[in-house]
């Protein structure tokens, strides 16, 4: 009885209660807290980094709702390789990322492509696309929106049509592209032996959906990086540009030489493209309705479109939004004479009084070794961006 | 027992009370410290800066309209009545503006400025020479106003990307109006091989204000740039002498700079 009056008597006094109270409380959420972690799932994907190459930006365009990782990017490597994205059986219906984007082109497919007639791509419905394509390097640093009109942007009020997992959807869908259905795709990838585990380790779920075929593609797409031409190696100082090269060096960083740094970076900008917009001379008149007016209703972006990199340029005929230049020498050509004014000319094109800014044959010799020094033979033979050996059901 | 308890509970509990009252005055003590915000804001002789349409007019007759308007300014400072100043810390006292980006037309300081009275705000249009070093920054935007190492290096001080007409021509030419570093060409040329010299063209520029820093609180601090300004004063500059732009002639950019220097005004909100 002794022992069960002293029990009781500290319930009696208030300031035992409200510490008791506190008391049970922290107990009783800590027993909570520790209740949630067990229940987290046991998913580690091994997260990826990518490592920036000297002079790069440090800042990346990755979302945070899809982080980097190993396992992600080797799915989705599959996946841009796999024909079976178009959700077809038929060995005359398969398409894939891989079937325009070929890496030997700096993925774009080539003016010398036996299909695509011209390095003009179409879907598999035979619709071209509305523009020729833009090559697929350093994309994990675009700033100002993907595509020649910058339309898929974080600035789009439309959900859906803000970031690169958004261009892989809509690429997947698109009666010029993939033409894919999103059900029909993710049923055939969901029964090819070896997606779902894929899936799992990358994502935590077996389940194919038609986000993380987006976010997989994504992630692979990301880890094109140049950044290993002649050019690279001499800002980082190990080899030297040749006479001409150097006289090209100059050409390209001047204003009153080619002036191409404006637009296309150089020094500083490794990326040899500020990712904006300009309507650089090549028309008077506009009829594509794709052009980077029809995203911001400007009238001043009237046939102004990305300026696409140069890395790579050798491999990426032809040039420009709708392929008309198809050597190298034809677009030095243009821009030393053969600009035309329009009322939406970009400001940057401040040699239009003169029709370009006129090189003399040398000096266009010079520039073209320059824009050489860009070729990255490394990137279109890298194996860790080619078609893996075999595919997850081999 | 229950008198360990006790022992225990109560100062625990003194413990827990005394932590909340420190805090609490923390909330109530006074710093003697007040917060500015700057702001940027760009017209032409007093009418909001319209983009893309020819609607100005230089004391020379050139019609023009402005594309883009992208510029540094450092080495921002607060001068105090009695001779005393405070260099403001935040971002090392750089602020990249660009015109048409509202985000960088403001810009929160969070240099924890004495209170009192500060008489002029001063600051240096573009970088100088310690600042002004290739590679600086490595992201957009800044980078994207990279000057090329062969000029001199380091970044533009600003880029107006403009269009101007004059009542001769019949259709409007592009004028790229950059500043940066200018180059001394050995003869008459442009040739970057027979450069000789670089010539520092930023400027610092001190605006006369009536600033009452208050303890708490934002103050704005508005600086307004009159783009005409560039073009007109005692160095007019006329746009038809320049064909080639004024990034490599040192002359154009020394004409502009002594115009920009009367650019600028401040607007205090207390």
């Amino acid at each position: 009885m002794k022992g069960i009056r002293h029990l009781s008597e500290p319930f009696k006094d208030p300031l035992y209660l409200v510490l008791l109270f506190f008391s049970i409380s922290s107990f009783l959420s800590m027993v909570s807290c520790s209740k949630k972690a067990e229940q987290t799932p046991a998913f580690h994907a091994t997260p990826y980094t990518i490592q920036i190459p000297l002079h790069f930006p440090p800042e990346l365009n990755i979302p945070a709702n899809n982080p980097m990782t190993v396992e992600g990017i080797a799915l989705g490597r599959y996946l841009f390789y796999d024909g079976r994205l178009s959700g077809r059986p038929g060995p005359d219906s398969l398409m894939s990322c891989a079937t325009c984007h070929i890496q030997e082109h700096s993925f774009v497919c080539g003016i010398d492509h036996p299909v695509f007639t011209g390095g003009h791509p179409f879907g598999l419905t035979g619709i071209p696309t509305s523009h020729y394509m833009l090559p697929m390097i350093n994309l994990v640093w675009t700033n100002h929106g993907y595509l020649w009109n910058g339309m898929i942007s974080e600035d789009n009020p439309l959900a859906g049509y803000r970031t690169l997992e958004d261009v892989v959807s809509i690429v997947i869908g698109m009666p010029e592209e993939i033409h894919g259905d999103t059900n029909r795709t993710k049923a055939m990838i969901r029964q090819i032996k070896g997606y779902p585990g894929l899936f799992n380790k990358a994502f935590g779920s077996s389940i194919v959906t038609e986000k993380n075929i987006a976010r997989a593609i994504a992630q692979f797409v990301r880890t094109l990086i140049s950044a290993d031409s002649k050019f690279d190696r001499f800002m980082q100082g190990n080899v030297q540009l040749s006479g001409s090269e150097l006289n090209g060096y100059v050409l390209f960083m001047t204003e009153q030489g080619g002036d191409c740094f404006h637009c296309h970076g150089g020094d500083g900008n490794p990326l040899f493209t500020t990712n904006l917009f300009y309507n650089n001379g090549k028309d008077a008149v506009f009829t594509d309705p794709y052009d980077r007016f029809s995203v911001t209703g400007n009238a001043a972006d009237i046939g102004a479109y990305k300026a696409p990199t140069l890395r790579n340029l050798v491999f990426t005929a032809p040039y420009m939004h709708d392929g008309r230049f198809s050597t190298i020498d034809e677009v030095i050509d243009f821009y030393s004479s053969g600009l035309v004014w329009s009322p939406s000319i970009s400001p940057l094109m401040h040699h239009i009084a003169t029709g370009g800014v006129r090189l003399t044959p040398s000096q266009k010799a010079d520039l073209k070794a320059f824009l050489l020094t860009f070729t990255d033979s490394t990137f279109v033979t890298n194996p860790a961006f080619s078609r893996p050996a075999k595919m997850p059901d081999e | 027992m229950f008198r360990i308890h006790k022992i225990i509970a109560f100062p625990v509990f003194l413990l827990i009370l005394c932590s909340c009252a420190k805090h609490h005055s923390l909330e109530i003590t006074p710093i003697p410290y007040g917060n500015i915000i700057f702001t940027f804001s760009h017209n032409v002789n007093g009418e909001s800066l319209k983009f893309d349409t020819m609607l100005y007019q230089t004391s020379l007759g050139n019609n023009y309209q402005v594309t883009d308007l992208q510029y540094f300014i450092s080495r921002v400072s607060l001068h105090a009545v009695k001779g005393k100043w405070h260099d403001i810390t935040t971002d090392e006292g750089i602020h990249y503006i660009d015109s048409r980006n509202n985000y960088s037309c403001s810009w929160w300081v969070n240099d924890l400025l004495p209170s009192g009275s500060y008489d002029s705000v001063a600051f240096t249009f573009g970088l100088d020479e310690k600042q002004n070093t290739t590679d600086r920054f490595p992201n957009p935007p800044e980078r994207d106003m990279a000057w090329p190492d062969i000029l001199g290096g380091g970044y533009h001080y600003m880029k107006m990307n403009l269009k101007w007409k004059n009542d001769t021509m019949s259709q409007s030419l592009p004028f790229m109006f950059h500043l940066g570093i200018g180059q001394i060409y050995a003869a008459n040329t442009v040739n970057p091989d027979s450069i000789i010299g670089f010539v520092q063209n930023h400027f610092r520029v001190s605006l006369p204000c009536k600033l009452d820093l208050s303890t708490g609180g934002y103050h704005q601090v508005m600086l307004l740039m009159n783009v005409d300004r560039w073009f007109d004063g005692q160095n007019a500059f006329d746009f038809s002498a320049y064909p080639n732009g004024i990034m490599q002639n040192q002359e154009g950019m020394f004409r502009a700079c002594m115009n920009g220097k009367k650019a600028f005004s401040v607007t205090i909100t207390n």
